[in-house]
């Protein structure tokens, strides 16, 4: 048990400091890179809660698919007086502090009402040897099955959307009358 | 990790042991690399340091040692320093999880005046019940000591070599994750150890709910999704950046990519990051589609176990496992030199080619077959 609660205070304390460097790093690449370790350690929060599928998909989503997009894309635009613009003045000091508060107001709204909901032991959470994954994809076809099937048909309307865009000439920017 | 000290410390011996087979697999492999090109195109290859040219690869380790730590003026120091280190974390965390052999039982025994009870120790660094979703998260973070690398150098050549090998990783990841979705379906399974228990009997096909079972044939993935094997095999080609994928370091176009402005011990651990996954590749192969480390009628954790009945069941176990481990890495040898042999056969992909393969054939494929072999599975496995 002490193992655990040390694992976890570590890792809090890495996550929390990749967070804030993620914010306060001037170089778009490395705020990017520092979200990649927050993601990792995210992923290695969930392993050590039990939850190893949910753990290895953060992994292979955030950290291998969506943040590896995030930086290639980086490193073709020359951002230099973007980060001029944002990282100077009053205005965009004012817009950090804000977005900060409310996503911080976001946060604690969530943990409140999450708390009541989670009921572990009715799902084998904290036994080692459950079989997290079968329970997950039970819930995911049976109770979530609409929000699930939502989801993905939203993500094929994305895809077919950004296919769409691809292919107009002048993309987002094209002279529709 | 383990209950006592006995078990605490033969694990963490195992994690070391098995990372530094996978990096003295390199110096070997790079040996039968320049001898088997050598040898393909009707060459010598190295033959002058020691037996056969083996003592070359000392040479060249002494070489890369005291070669001159340069570093690009204008370049991230950090980034640029962290990018070699990042080409070898993930080839060998995957390669920790792959089991390489039967498990070894060990019986409970007397030692410094003290009972040591029975220990399982699992042939492979460290089990983890969800396998191969922790061997796909781990090596999709191999694009990174792409980026970093390119990104750190401050050079376009390696910046564009960088950018190459990002889009190309991602393109094929989607086939290499999808391409195994039949065979996780088939045997039901993310555990590597539950899967190759499957394999390791006779090959049995269901028929509208009937068994039939064919006693000559190992119940191997390849015989169940022949597809499936060959989209992830070119899918692995792919992302261990070797030819015929090997855009990224296109020398007529790009210099040598994203490591143009490596050298020495850098360099050299990028090419243990490649062999890495080269190795990571072929034991998913191996133990996906070729039966792991059984073979069945002849050499399955029950037939090599009989052959020492006479012993105690500690040593038993042991031999076992060591028996069935010379066919794992018998097997994934096979699948390495196939990796060489197709790298000095065929010729560079165009880039429109590549993305043509990877998203408008490969991913299809990969899709259909997934569909399909859900579909036959279900009709298959019900009693009508």
């Amino acid at each position: 048990m002490i193992y655990e609660a040390i694992s976890f205070y570590a890792l809090a304390l890495f996550l929390t400091f990749f967070a804030y460097k993620t914010i306060s790093a001037t170089n778009p690449i490395h705020s990017a890179l520092y979200l990649v370790l927050t993601m990792l350690g995210l992923g290695a929060v969930f392993f050590s809660l039990g939850a190893h599928f949910i753990a290895g998909v953060q992994v292979i989503v955030y950290a291998g698919a969506v943040m590896v997009l995030f930086v290639m894309v980086l490193m073709l635009f020359d951002l230099k007086s973007e980060l001029q613009a944002f990282s100077k003045g009053m205005l965009s000091g004012f817009l950090k502090v804000f977005s900060a508060a409310a996503l911080a107001g976001v946060a604690i709204g969530v943990i409140s009402h999450s708390v009541q909901v989670v009921d572990g032991a009715s799902w084998g959470v904290g036994d080692p040897n459950a079989d997290v994954t079968k329970y997950l994809s039970i819930l995911l076809y049976t109770n979530y099955l609409f929000a699930f099937e939502v989801l993905g048909v939203l993500l094929l309307v994305v895809a077919i959307g950004a296919v769409a865009l691809s292919r107009m000439k002048g993309g987002t920017h094209a002279d529709r009358r | 990790m383990g209950s006592d000290i006995f078990e605490i410390g033969v694990n963490f011996i195992k994690m070391v042991l098995i990372f530094v087979m996978m990096v003295q697999l390199v110096p070997l492999l790079v040996w039968v690399e320049r001898r088997g090109s050598a040898y393909i195109q009707n060459r010598f290859g190295p033959n002058r340091v020691g037996p056969l040219g083996l003592t070359q690869l000392l040479a060249d380790a002494v070489k890369f040692l005291t070669k001159e730590d340069f570093m690009p003026e204008r370049g991230y120091r950090f980034l640029f320093l962290a990018a070699p280190v990042v080409a070898l974390i993930p080839a060998a965390l995957a390669f920790g999880a792959i089991p390489l052999s039967h498990p070894i039982f060990v019986e409970p025994f007397e030692w410094l005046g003290q009972t040591w009870g029975p220990y399982q120790f699992d042939f492979q660094s460290y089990k983890i019940g969800i396998g191969i979703v922790f061997v796909l998260a781990v090596s999709s973070l191999a694009a990174y000591s792409l980026m970093l690398a390119g990104y750190a150098s401050n050079n376009k050549y390696s910046l564009y070599g960088a950018l190459r090998a990002s889009a190309q990783t991602i393109s094929y990841e989607l086939a290499m994750g999808l391409s195994i979705v039949g065979i996780l379906l088939l045997f039901n399974t993310f555990d590597f150890s539950e899967m190759i228990r499957l394999q390791s009997g006779p090959l049995s096909f269901h028929v509208l709910g009937t068994v039939y079972t064919f006693d000559f044939l190992p119940n191997w993935g390849i015989f169940y999704q022949p597809l499936g094997a060959i989209l992830l095999l070119a899918a692995m080609f792919a992302e261990t950046n070797r030819l015929p994928f090997d855009l990224p370091e296109a020398e007529a176009e790009l210099v040598a990519g994203y490591h143009t402005e490596y050298g020495g011990i850098k360099m050299n651990m990028f090419y243990i990051g490649e062999y890495g996954h080269m190795l990571v590749a072929s034991g998913l192969m191996v133990t996906f589609y070729f039966g792991g480390y059984t073979l069945y009628p002849f050499l399955t954790p029950g037939t090599v176990s009989s052959w020492f009945a006479g012993s105690t069941p500690t040593m038993t176990s042991v031999w076992t496992s060591l028996i069935l481990h010379v066919v794992f890495l018998t097997k994934v040898l096979l699948f390495l030199w196939l990796f060489i042999w197709v790298r000095w056969s065929l010729p560079r992909f165009r880039y429109d080619q590549l993305m043509d393969l990877g998203w408008k054939t490969m991913l299809p494929w990969a899709l259909g077959n997934t569909i399909v072999t859900a579909i036959v599975i279900f009709i298959m496995r019900t009693s009508w």
